[in-house]
Parts: structure tokens; C-alpha cells; sequence
């Protein structure tokens, strides 16, 4: 990649009014999402029946949200850049006030009914203004799933003297922890300008308890090489799953083909060493440190037992 | 904006406390258009929803526009009939926001919609 959007400014000004209608006119742009976002949709591994209902981080104009639509998800997307969800908005109308396809195959059984009904009924999607750098302004454990696609690497460039990537992303990351219901997960593909960035981007979502790695499709390609982040709540299903979807590689360069940057092994290191913490640091944990711990938890949505005269206090020697 | 989407957002303004629900200022241009009635959907759906939030804020739109939006059991019912599934989609798919505002519940911050997006967006010292 020769030029960088990202080193001009905010996302909002670069996707201004001409970019955006530029960006979701272009063939070669609406391929790549869909690439992409079916690639994202396959590392999901939703079950294709149930409905889930998917949140859509950098949505832009809306072109992997259609993909969404298609499996028959409820989707909502956010992106900063009004005039990207402004030609979101007008495709979504255009679509609904086209009259509905005729349906010439005739229908064997009610399921297939059911399917035809999704697919010719108004977009499942719905839009939102929003930074994702400032948090998700979600009610706990909404959604089922995360996708974002080639969004995240905006969150790693700060445009004004007040943005630390480093606090944006950790922001992000908790309030997607918050939000995605238990057992959900969150697939996000990215363009890492560095290797650092792409650390620095998975160690965040290890920060905030998520468990994950990156998975790098066509790592030998310099165009081609695309970079997802798939993070779950549950680390075992994880650690499996990474060894069935290998990353996709061209046929050429099989032996090269595994290049994960695991989070999970990393996350192991530091559980080991969370046991050990406790001995040598005796006395850290005082009744203020478990409360605001506890008040933390509580922010996240978790079930938290209540602050009493007895938090904090030792057991007797024996019991 | 659909009420679906509503039930889900919640207010992450500086000092803010639940944040939820977020109230839809009086005098908002609605907007109510049927589609399909997808049965599968809806039942998934309700189980997401808050159910006294999307019923307290379907009572206070209809204050306005009886007409249009079906009132809602104060409590799920436990068998769903065609007739109730297909109000539940009415409100949580066909009755949409399209200008007004939203309004944070502790804090009185206020969220503008417009054109059926709700501009969400955070100063950076509201963080």
C-alpha cells in the first residue's frame, strides 16, 4: 500500500461527500468488501439458521452490511463519517421502494417461504453516527456477533493533540467486551501499517479479557495479505478453531502459510503469573483497590456481590 | 432509527450512571412504514429486547400517534399470537425515528437524530 488515508486526517473529512459516493460506486471496492466480509462471516462461524443480531463497526456506505442482510442477520452499523452513512441511508431507501422480485420458482416448504421473505423485505439494517475511539453506547451483553471491516487501523493514528490511540483503543476494545453477549464474537479485519501496530492492536484486546489471535490470509502477498483479528470470549473453542481455519494462501507457498500471531498462548504466560502475583505482593489489595475492582466489574455489566461491612476483610486463621 | 435500535443504545456520557433507556424528546417526526411480517425474527428479537423499556417508550410515542403504533402487553405474554407478533414488528421494525432527539436519562444530554441516523458522537471532554 502506497498511500495511507489514514496519515491525512480524520476519517470523517478523508470519507467526505465525493469519497464516499466514489467508494461505494467503485466495482473493485464493493469486490473486496464482499471478499472480505464473507471471509469475516466464515471466522464468525454463526449458525446460518438463526437470525443473530451483528454489529457493524466502520460500516462506511453500508456495503458489508448488505452481505449481512443476505445470510439474514440484523445489522447495525456505525461509522464516523456522516456522509458514508448518508449514501448508506439512500441505498437502504432505494432498496425498499423497489417492488419486491417476482418470485417464479415455486416453493416446496414453508422454510424456504421464510427465506424468500427476508431477502425481499426492507434492509434488516439500521445506522449510527458514532466514534467508535469513544466507546459503544450499548446496553451489557447485546450483540451476538462483531464484524468491522477494515476499520480498526483508524483507531491507531491520533488527529488531534487530545487523542491517544492508545486509550481510544482500549476504550474500543472494553466496551466491545461489554457489549457482545457471552460466548459471542467479534471478527475484525484491519490493515496494519506496522508490525507494532498490529501488537499493539491484539495485546489491547487481550488487555480487556478478550482471548484471540490474529489470522493473516496471503501473508506472502503484499497486496492481498489481510489481517484478522477474531477474538471470543471462551479460550479453549478458540485455540481449536484456530487450528481448523487455517489462513487462506495461494496455492504456491503452502509451507509459509501459518503465520498467526497467537494472543493465546501469550494470555496462558500471563495467567501463570497472575498465580503467583498474590504471595509477593501482600498488603496491594486493600478494601479501596477490591471496591473499585468490584465498582469496575459492575460497569461492565457483571453480577458483582454487593459492597457489605465484610468486603475485603480476612478469614479467620482457621476455618 | 428503528425502536429496535433504540432499546439497545445506551448513554456513555461522563457521568452518566445506566444511561438507559434514553427518552425520545416530544414532538419527533416518526415515521411508520409496514413490511413483511418476518415471524422468526420477531420471536428471536423480543428475547433481546429490554421489554419495559421498549413498552414505556412505545406508551409515551403513542401519546402522540395513537394511530399508528399498536399498544403493547405490559408484560410478554407467554403464547404469541399471528395478531401480537405482527404488532411486536410493527414497533420494532416499522415505526421509525427520523428527526428529533434522544435524551439521556441522567444527564440530560441530548442526541440529535437526523434523517434517521442518531448522531452519537462524544466530545472529548464528555469522555
Amino acid at each position: 500500500m502506497t498511500s495511507r488515508p489514514e496519515l491525512t486526517g480524520h476519517a470523517s473529512l478523508f470519507y467526505n461527500q465525493k469519497e464516499a459516493r466514489k467508494y461505494h460506486s467503485s466495482s473493485r471496492m464493493i469486490g473486496v468488501q464482499r471478499e472480505i466480509t464473507e471471509r469475516a462471516m466464515e471466522l464468525l462461524r454463526l449458525d446460518p439458521n438463526t437470525p443473530a443480531l451483528i454489529l457493524d463497526v466502520g460500516c462506511g456506505s453500508g456495503l458489508s452490511g448488505q452481505i449481512l442482510e443476505e445470510n439474514g442477520h440484523v445489522w447495525l452499523g456505525c461509522d464516523v463519517s456522516r456522509d458514508m452513512l448518508t449514501v448508506a441511508n439512500n441505498t437502504a431507501k432505494q432498496q425498499s421502494q423497489q417492488p419486491p422480485k417476482e418470485e417464479s420458482m415455486q416453493q416446496d416448504d414453508s422454510d424456504d417461504e421464510e427465506e424468500e421473505e427476508e431477502e425481499e423485505g426492507a434492509s434488516t439494517g439500521d445506522l449510527m453516527h458514532h466514534d467508535m475511539g469513544t466507546g459503544l453506547p450499548f446496553r451489557p451483553a447485546t450483540f451476538d456477533a462483531c464484524i468491522s471491516i477494515s476499520a480498526l487501523q483508524w483507531l491507531c493514528y491520533s488527529n488531534s493533540k487530545n487523542q491517544n490511540p492508545k486509550k481510544r483503543l482500549l476504550r474500543f476494545f472494553s466496551s466491545l467486551y461489554t457489549v457482545l453477549k457471552r460466548g459471542g464474537r467479534a471478527v475484525l479485519q484491519f490493515y496494519p501499517e506496522t508490525a507494532d501496530q498490529a501488537v499493539l492492536i491484539s495485546e489491547t484486546a487481550t488487555k480487556v479479557g478478550f482471548a484471540g489471535g490474529v489470522v493473516v490470509d496471503y501473508p506472502n502477498s503484499a497486496k492481498a495479505k489481510k489481517h484478522y483479528l477474531v477474538l471470543s470470549f471462551d479460550r479453549s473453542s478458540t485455540q481449536q478453531q484456530q487450528q481448523q481455519q487455517r489462513p487462506l494462501t495461494t496455492g504456491m507457498h503452502e509451507q509459509q502459510q501459518q503465520q498467526h500471531v497467537t494472543v493465546g498462548s501469550t494470555m496462558e504466560g500471563a495467567n501463570n503469573k497472575k498465580k503467583k502475583a498474590p504471595k509477593k505482593k501482600k498488603g496491594v489489595k486493600t478494601k479501596e483497590w477490591i471496591v473499585h475492582k468490584k465498582a469496575m466489574q459492575r460497569k461492565k455489566g457483571k453480577d458483582v456481590r454487593p459492597d457489605t461491612k465484610y468486603t475485603a476483610r480476612r478469614r479467620p486463621h482457621k476455618f | 432509527m428503528r425502536l429496535l435500535t433504540h432499546n439497545f443504545l445506551q448513554s456513555n456520557v461522563k457521568g452518566t450512571e445506566k444511561g438507559y433507556p434514553l427518552g425520545i424528546e416530544r414532538g419527533a417526526e416518526l415515521s411508520v412504514e409496514s413490511s413483511p411480517v418476518n415471524r422468526n425474527l420477531v420471536l428471536k428479537m423480543l428475547n433481546k429486547v429490554d421489554y419495559s423499556a421498549l413498552v414505556s417508550i412505545t406508551n409515551n410515542l403513542r401519546e402522540e400517534r395513537q394511530e399508528d403504533i399498536p399498544e403493547l402487553p405490559p408484560s410478554l405474554p407467554e403464547t404469541l399470537e399471528e395478531e401480537t407478533i405482527a404488532n411486536y414488528h410493527k414497533v420494532l421494525f416499522d415505526v421509525q425515528l427520523v428527526n428529533g432527539f434522544l435524551v439521556c436519562p441522567d444527564t440530560g444530554r441530548k442526541f440529535p437524530v437526523k434523517d434517521g441516523i442518531p448522531n452519537m458522537i462524544l466530545h472529548e471532554d464528555e469522555i
